[in-house]
């Protein structure tokens, strides 16, 4: 009997329950999202308790309450800003910049899938 | 079974590919996507949608623009949607053609149940919006009261309840109008007559309701007293 295979853990926090719904089309196959509201002071908590495996963000606050964890894990951090339609990805503790208008789907998969690969997770 | 064909018209794709994966899992609904004005206008035109929800933000026109060109020439209902927009763009989105708005918060199954309701007739508002709403068209018919009331003034006299009303003193507005101070008193005084007014501040008041603001005009009677 094939044992069932585990996939990454993707932590969505976000005030726009679509933006889950985007990242969870783009990673389908891929990883399993998780999705909490933002705005409840408790994202440090409970990436601590999920650990996992990347984390996207749509505020400058939630990427903050994430930083720690990204940090100290290695994972990827991704900051969607979705009235600008930038990106931005922390990984090994340094912010990236991505150019105006990144913020699609696509690149969102292209950034968590580096960061699960560069964790050492089998995607 | 006839699906639902919904286009979302928004600049992001990630809002896009939002609403086309949550539709996925209903079988009733049919998701088209539109980048801009025109890919929307071409959209509406080639698969003509029960509903298209259009971004306040949408390129290049601008949401309210985009609904106002296309909802006098399609069945397809317009529903804008943003991240936050003021009543007024709202009320002028609405003017315009639209016949809703709603939220990008919104979470799946609201706008599931709000997408099923447009096409039952039903208009996507909120409690507050309806509120506003309400005052606006009740403030709408009290404009036109005022308005009615103000035909008793001749033209000089609405000229000087103006200039009062912009707060001119009685030399300002002898000056403005080229006439002695004693005439803009006579003038005052009967303005106040045929309004029935108890004051300058009222009359100033009146006019600005009657003739300065469009919605969520005040009430002269009651703040007069």
């Amino acid at each position: 009997m094939a044992s069932e295979q585990t996939l990454p853990i993707v932590v969505v926090v976000s005030g726009f329950p679509l933006l889950s719904e985007a990242v969870e089309g783009a990673l389908e196959g891929i990883a399993e999202v998780r999705s909490f509201p933002a705005g409840r002071g408790e994202t440090a908590d409970f990436l601590q308790l999920l650990q996992p495996d990347a984390v996207v963000v749509d505020s400058a606050e939630e990427a903050e309450a994430a930083t720690d964890f990204a940090r100290e894990s290695r994972t990827m951090l991704v900051h969607v800003s979705l009235r600008d339609h930038r990106l931005r990805l922390m990984h090994n503790g340094r912010w990236q910049e991505l150019p105006d208008g990144s913020a699609s789907p696509e690149r969102i998969r292209s950034a968590v899938a580096a960061g699960i690969y560069l964790r050492g997770v089998r995607v | 079974m006839r699906r639902t064909g919904i286009v979302v018209a928004d600049a992001s794709p990630i809002f896009r590919a939002g609403v086309r994966h949550l539709l996925a899992r209903e079988s009733d609904f049919e998701v088209f996507e539109a980048a801009s004005y025109a890919e929307l206008a071409a959209a509406v035109s080639a698969h003509e949608p029960d509903i298209a929800l259009v971004d306040l933000e949408l390129p290049t026109t601008g949401g309210v623009a985009a609904v106002s060109r296309l909802a006098r020439h399609s069945t397809t209902s317009m529903i804008l949607w943003s991240f936050e927009a003021t009543t007024d763009t709202i009320l002028a989105a609405i003017t315009a053609g639209a016949k809703g708005y709603l939220p990008k918060e919104i979470s799946p199954s609201g706008l599931i149940r709000s997408l099923r309701g447009v096409i039952r007739g039903e208009a996507p508002i909120s409690r507050e919006l309806a509120t506003v709403m309400v005052d606006a068209v009740h403030g709408l018919e009290e404009r036109d009261r005022v308005r009615e009331r103000a035909v008793v003034l001749s033209a000089r006299e609405r000229e000087v309840l103006a200039l009062v009303a912009r707060g001119d003193r009685n030399r300002q507005i002898a000056q403005a109008l080229s006439i002695s101070e004693f005439t803009v008193k006579r003038h005052m005084q009967n303005i106040l007559h045929k309004l029935n007014l108890p004051s300058r501040r009222a009359a100033g008041l009146f006019y600005r309701s009657a003739f300065e603001s469009e919605q969520g005009a005040v009430s002269v009677m009651e703040r007069t007293g």
